[in-house]
């Protein structure tokens, strides 16, 4: 579970909104709630006060907890209280009130009035009050837990619709850089994600159009170049035995292997190359490939080396580049194959710095001394690695010669 | 048995466009001793054919009119001679129809007349495991003659009379095809991985397509029954014994 998928984010959010919403809302609804019980605590503590106090004007006594002196109130109700009465005592004495916590959970309401010296008093218990709204908030945080506990999950899944939707984009653009261009998210509706999918899929299918033009190309290219150069072949191969035959023999097998290698050039450019993989015996396909070559090479197979890869293909790479060393290296070329590599090597000048530094390029064939070729060799080999998901790594080495390593995949 | 070496010379069918590609190849298989007779495009090329009288046909692929591949499917209609496709483009769509349209291997060019008569003296020996070829060529000492047939499932197969049967009824396969089941009959259950039947089958070494097996597999099942052949992913495939 990817804790930073949008999922959870739109959750958390969520949750922060309707966190916020219900603190907002409880504050108000307590605040509503304490003001109202005080009002009415302050009603109940005035109207027993005015009973007291006619009783008062009454009788001239009061009952006993209904009368102290000034100093035995609390310190806030004494500053409130207003100040003594002079003259007549008026039937109705305005009265100051008081909500006073004695003791924590034992809240009362004062109301007092001076008579004289000294003070009548009415005191309301507002315990009930207190507890009842304790227990409103309570119950506020528990409506709200539980209001969360469906909200939350709700979101969770309704958020799961877009990012699946989202996750199959992805997945198609995979495949699509993978190289299946009949992939398609084939996505409806109309919001931003059937947007993105609406461009990966026109991406592929623009991309589909220009690869398949492409080869199309090369395929007429193919054919155009090669029926004539077939006629020339077989023709040649009629020619009565000369020196200008072999000459002329000669060079058709030049533009023949010029030919073929520039149209499997094109034929990787095109990108429409895949392997078709099988259980390779590495030291037997440079056996056979070295055999039908005719060229030699010192061969060191270290255990039973088997890969999994395109025999074709690899038969390609291993023939390009021992045909590489022996034209612009020198003998002894040496192969060593153990494991998944494959390392060619020569005892020639080496490879220039640039292709060291910036892999072969065609038609490049570096110092003159290196003798001929048209350079499509190398960079064959570096395509067809490419389409076995090969490494092909280019060096020299410190004692003089080139190498070559492959590197054949897990 | 290789034909070419037999008194009646091999007569080869060669259907191309190309006006030089078709006199340089008809004279350099005449000179080595086969007999060539040829077409220009793929309609004359048919009738060519049902005139009769060839042991293999050699097709391009890109012909006007009819092109190889049509061709080769209306000549599976009622033979099973030999068809080796010549491509000049190569690609995977070009080899893939041809071979599952019944071509028993194919050819890029340009290729050397050495590396086509070898093709076709490869593609000569097959069919002479057919009944066809053997019937003609009575007396031909067979491997194993008598109790030579070998049952798997409903699907019998006699090595010495090279007859197939399929629930009682005869089977016809083109010579690779059949050449194909006789190498699993002689391995039942065993797993034949591409690259040995490429070998054994159709003399390749390994720069050889083994497309060409697939789709020779593929053929065979439609044949002789879908699950009869099993394809063992990753190595090859294997002939269910039962």
């Amino acid at each position: 579970m990817n804790p930073t998928s949008l999922r959870w984010k739109i959750a958390a959010l969520v949750a922060v909104g309707c966190c916020a919403v219900t603190a907002v809302v409880g504050v108000l609804v307590h605040r509503a709630t304490f003001d109202r019980s005080m009002r009415l605590g302050e009603d109940d503590a005035l109207q027993a006060l005015t009973q007291i106090e006619q009783e008062y004007a009454r009788t001239g006594t009061a009952p006993a907890d209904a009368m102290k002196e000034p100093g035995e109130l609390p310190a806030e109700l004494r500053q409130r209280l207003a100040p003594p009465e002079t003259g007549a005592l008026s039937p109705v004495l305005a009265g100051s009130t008081c909500y006073v916590e004695e003791r924590p959970g034992q809240p009362w309401m004062w109301a007092a009035a001076r008579v004289g010296g000294q003070v009548l008093v009415a005191r309301i218990e507002m315990g009930p009050e207190l507890r009842s709204l304790q227990a409103l908030d309570r119950h506020m945080v528990l409506a709200a837990l539980a209001a969360l506990g469906v909200i939350l999950p709700v979101t969770v899944l309704a958020a799961e619709l877009p990012n699946r939707r989202l996750r199959r984009v992805a997945a198609t653009a995979r495949r699509i850089a993978d190289g299946d261009l009949d992939a398609r998210t084939e996505a409806r509706g109309r919001d931003e994600i059937a947007d993105i999918s609406a461009a990966v899929d026109s991406m592929a299918a623009n991309l589909q159009r220009r690869l398949l033009a492409e080869q199309r190309f090369t395929a007429d290219i193919a054919h155009d170049l090669r029926t004539p150069l077939m006629g020339l072949l077989t023709a040649t191969e009629l020619l009565p035995e000369s020196e200008a035959t072999d000459l002329v023999r000669d060079r058709v097998r030049v533009l023949r292997s010029l030919v073929e290698d520039l149209l499997e050039v094109s034929r990787l450019d095109a990108g429409a190359e895949e392997a078709e993989r099988l259980p390779v015996p590495l030291d037997r396909l440079t056996a056979e490939s070295l055999s039908r070559l005719g060229l030699t090479a010192e061969v060191t197979v270290v255990g039973d080396p088997v890969a999994e890869t395109d025999p074709r293909r690899l038969d390609r790479i291993v023939a390009n580049l021992v045909v590489n060393a022996h034209r612009h290296g020198r003998p002894p070329v040496e192969i060593g194959v153990s494991g998944r590599t494959i390392v060619v090597r020569d005892h020639g000048p080496g490879f220039p710095g640039d292709l060291l530094a910036d892999g072969p390029r065609r038609f490049r064939t570096g110092r003159a001394e290196r003798g001929g070729g048209h350079g499509l060799g190398l960079t064959i080999a570096v395509g067809q690695a490419r389409v076995i998901g090969a490494r092909l790594r280019f060096g020299n080495a410190p004692d003089g010669g080139a190498i070559v390593t492959l590197e054949l995949p897990a | 048995m290789d034909r070419t070496t037999s008194d009646a010379p091999v007569t080869v069918l060669l259907v191309e466009d190309d006006d030089v590609i078709l006199k340089t190849v008809t004279m350099a298989l005449e000179r080595y001793g086969y007999r060539v007779s040829t077409a220009g495009d793929g309609l004359s090329g048919l009738e060519s054919f049902q005139d009769g009288g060839h042991d293999l046909l050699l097709l391009d692929v890109m012909l006007p009119g009819l092109d190889g591949i049509g061709l080769c499917r209306k000549v599976r209609e009622s033979s099973l001679m030999p068809i080796l496709l010549m491509s000049a483009r190569g690609d995977a769509v070009d080899v893939v129809s041809g071979l599952e349209a019944g071509a028993d291997d194919y050819v890029v060019k340009p290729v050397e007349i050495s590396v086509l008569v070898a093709r076709i003296r490869s593609l000569l020996r097959r069919a002479a495991f057919t009944p066809r070829e053997t019937a003609s060529a009575a007396g031909t000492p067979d491997e194993g003659a008598g109790g030579s047939a070998l049952a798997f499932g409903d699907l019998t197969v006699d090595t010495a009379a090279l007859e197939v049967w399929r629930a009682g009824r005869p089977v016809a396969l083109a010579p690779t095809e059949l050449r194909l089941l006789l190498e699993f009959a002689a391995n039942p259950g065993l797993v034949l991985d591409r690259q040995t039947l490429l070998r054994d089958v159709w003399d390749y070494g390994w720069d050889g397509d083994t497309r060409v097996v697939d789709l020779c597999v593929q053929r065979l099942r439609k044949k002789i029954g879908a699950d009869r052949i099993e394809t063992v992913r990753g190595f090859g495939y294997k002939l269910r014994r039962s």
